[in-house]
């Protein structure tokens, strides 16, 4: 023992200060982060986004197009469905380490801008790296915010009714530019009397439908900083919306809950669903049924408080390659390759080069060009501004309750209190 | 570190001379300790302590992860008592535990009992009963247990088979949290084993006392093994309850990161986590936190004082005889 006791001080001080230098490159390591430039000058930028895999496929295929044309630029990807995401990013831009360019959306711009975590893109604008010519009327105006140019918009899309277009055939239900929501809710009747099958799968309590329905009363859901409704309001849409799940015209929401992360109009649990027009390219890859758009219910048969939209690029303020992501998104919006290879996943492409280069042929995406083409010409186009901060949070809640109020487990009164509770809480965050 | 705390007193029988170096030796043998643990402790300061004493603080600011934090006293803990989410989260969280853990144990004593007999593939079946701790707290097994308890999935179609229409469980806020006390019933091993050890140690004498004495299988069991293994149930106790309170995973997996429907699996640690990472509301996820701590703290001064009454350890029972 004592002999083996004694182990040589100069082993001893190696192993420390061999784990010493292993902890220590553990650190750099871990500091790095990915971001950067190499010796020979390749820069290195970070791309994520939201989507599902078919997104992320097509996107990859852009970027390999970009880094031919950049050799000098390489780009690091990542993504995760639309609430993962958001999550990841708000701990990386806390920590000061956000993606270099990201994709982003009009609720997340004031939340973020207040935050200083968006690049003010309008000195790159300046500096020519990127143009925003070229766009079709009006999309660029969604980037903006009190001035700022804090994202650039690859496609515009609207809310529309994805319908289930065998469900509705069989149920005889033709729906037409102009039917009011008594209108829609007979159909919602129809469709379950004839096919069994729910009407729709929870139009309560999705937050961007209710914005319409507000619209349409010449209210809103937002006002600059806060909730553009009173609890009557809500304690009425609500209500009314329980009553149709008790009454089989709305998917029950226990079905739902087990059909996510797909949606139940994908599943066949409901014939149609209130959604963004592009997600028609995700249902049709996800369901096994034909899925097309039908218009927005109205309250006196013309306004359908539809506005137009837009996912756009946006880049980190404490990016390190200010230029090389000014030149990426420049090339992700104008090229017409990368229109081609997207088509209308992101909605229909924003730049005039990219809407000019990809012309439909199948008809899911032909027919999200004629829904958008169809809400222009009727003339019922609004504008949107950006979201108070906190929109994001508020929306998840407006989900989650009417959820639960769907199951019949919470009373209106209390759910319309909950919500309240909650917005207030997401505006003072 | 056993080995250098050992040395001293063996260096200094070694000769009359040895003090002074034998001293400084040890001296430099507890360096050479500490320099061999540096990795674990700098691990530790970094990664546990350092964290924990940031979220103390935070648990009395206002800190939304962008913001510098605030300091706001004890608001943070007043308002979770006016939060009906948070009211929600400790009641699935309480039952989760006084359901789950009891279940968890008589399950795991009962087939601890049947294996502790000689049998034939005895080592098979202790390994089989095993397994499902090793694997069952894996995200995979969470999403496993998802599809198995959807509507029209195995599970449905069995109850089905019985007569009973329960739909799926995973979509039923009634039912929903049943689904989660299966999960970690079945993952029953780990306490198995421990009560497997314990059954093993009861000495051969005193089931021969009883059998004289005419008592009955279950009179044995009451009497003798229970008392007897006592300090090992004790044990289980306090692990697997101090376990279930930290359940975050299969909820989360579960539910499909929503811990829905209607709430119905929103335990604590999950509400901490949508309050700290989705609201980004730090500072209360912060106070969350260590109000679970005194909880936890609490629960456990609690069984340990119990003990007295119902824990047998060997020198109390030869006094007491």
């Amino acid at each position: 023992m004592g002999t083996r006791r004694n182990v040589d001080r100069r082993t001893i001080l190696k192993a420390a200060g061999a784990s010493a230098a292993t902890l220590g490159l553990a650190a750099t390591t871990g500091c790095g982060g990915d971001s950067g430039t190499s010796a020979d000058g390749t820069v290195t930028i970070r791309y994520s986004w939201w989507g599902a895999d078919e997104r992320a496929k097509k996107i990859n295929r852009t970027v390999a197009l970009f880094e031919k044309k950049y050799p000098k630029i390489k780009v690091k990807t990542d993504f995760q469905d639309y609430a993962s995401f958001w999550e990841k990013f708000q701990t990386q831009a806390s920590g000061g380490n956000p993606p270099d360019v990201f994709q982003n959306a009009v609720t997340f711009l004031r939340k973020y801008d207040k935050r200083s975590v968006l690049l003010d893109l309008g000195s790159q604008i300046d500096a020519g790296n990127l143009s925003l010519d070229n766009f079709r009327a009006g999309v660029t105006k969604v980037g903006q915010v009190d001035g700022k140019q804090l994202g650039v918009p690859v496609g515009s899309n609207t809310m529309a009714l994805v319908i289930d277009k065998k469900l509705y055939r069989k149920a005889g239900v033709e729906p037409a530019t102009g039917w009011t929501w008594d209108d829609y809710f007979k159909a919602l009747k129809t469709i379950h009397d004839r096919t069994k099958v729910a009407g729709d799968t929870g139009y309560f309590s999705i937050m961007y439908l209710y914005d319409l329905y507000l619209r349409q009363n010449g209210k809103a859901f937002y006002t600059k900083d806060g909730l553009g409704f009173d609890k009557a309001d809500l304690t009425e849409w609500w209500q009314d919306g329980y009553n149709r799940v008790k009454a089989g015209l709305v998917t029950d929401p226990k079905i739902v809950a087990q059909d996510t992360p797909k949606s139940s109009l994908s599943a066949g649990h409901g014939a149609s669903e209130f959604t963004w027009d592009n997600f028609t390219v995700r249902y049709s890859a996800e369901g096994d049924s034909e899925y097309g758009l039908a218009p927005i219910p109205t309250m006196d048969g013309k306004h359908t408080g539809q506005y137009l939209a837009s996912l756009m690029l946006s880049a980190s303020a404490r990016t390190s390659h200010p230029k090389e992501v000014a030149q990426f998104i420049d090339f992700m919006v104008h090229d017409p390759e990368v229109g081609t290879i997207m088509g209308y996943d992101r909605g229909i492409l924003a730049s005039t080069q990219q809407y000019d280069a990809f012309k439909p042929t199948d008809t899911v995406n032909k027919e999200i060009a004629h829904y958008e083409a169809d809400t222009a010409k009727a003339g019922v186009l609004g504008t949107i501004t950006p979201h108070p901060s906190g929109a994001d949070t508020i929306e998840a809640a407006f989900l989650r309750i009417g959820g639960d109020l769907g199951l019949g487990k919470v009373r209106t009164s209390d759910a319309v209190k909950q919500f309240f509770d909650e917005s207030q809480a997401a505006f003072q965050a | 570190m056993t080995l250098v705390k050992d040395s001293p007193p063996a260096t200094r029988k070694a000769g009359s001379a040895a003090p002074a170096a034998g001293r400084g030796r040890g001296r430099r043998e507890n360096l050479a300790g500490y320099l061999f643990m540096s990795p674990w402790i700098a691990g530790f300061l970094l990664l546990t302590a350092g964290p924990m004493v940031a979220s103390l603080w935070f648990a009395f600011t206002d800190y939304n992860l962008f913001n510098s934090p605030k300091w706001i006293g004890l608001d943070n803990f007043t308002r979770m008592f006016d939060d009906p989410r948070w009211q929600k989260s400790v009641e699935v969280t309480a039952k989760y535990v006084v359901i789950g853990t009891p279940l968890k144990l008589l399950l795991a004593l009962g087939v601890a009992l049947l294996l502790a007999q000689s049998r034939r593939g005895q080592a098979f079946y202790r390994a089989a009963f095993y397994a499902p701790s090793l694997i069952g707290a894996s995200v995979s097994v969470a999403f496993v247990w998802r599809s198995l308890f959807s509507d029209s999935a195995v599970v449905d179609r069995t109850m089905s088979l019985f007569g009973v229409h329960a739909g799926g469980w995973v979509g039923n806020p009634d039912w929903i949290l049943y689904c989660l006390v299966a999960l970690t019933v079945w993952q029953f091993g780990a306490p198995m084993v421990i009560f497997l050890a314990g059954l093993k140690q009861v000495p051969k004498e005193l089931y021969e006392a009883a059998e004289l004495d005419g008592a009955g299988a279950f009179r044995t069991f009451w009497s003798v093994t229970l008392p007897m293994i006592s300090p090992v149930l004790f044990f289980n106790v306090l692990l697997e309850t101090i376990h279930s309170f930290q359940i975050f995973g299969s909820a989360y997996v579960v539910s499909n990161t929503y811990c829905g429907p209607a709430d119905a699996t929103l335990v604590y640690t999950c509400y901490l986590y949508q309050q700290g990472f989705k609201n980004a509301q730090m500072g209360f996820a912060s106070a969350m936190a260590w109000m679970l701590l005194v909880a936890v703290a609490l629960v456990t001064a609690v069984l340990f004082w119990s003990q007295k009454k119902w824990v047998h350890y060997e020198n109390d029972a030869e006094g007491a005889r």
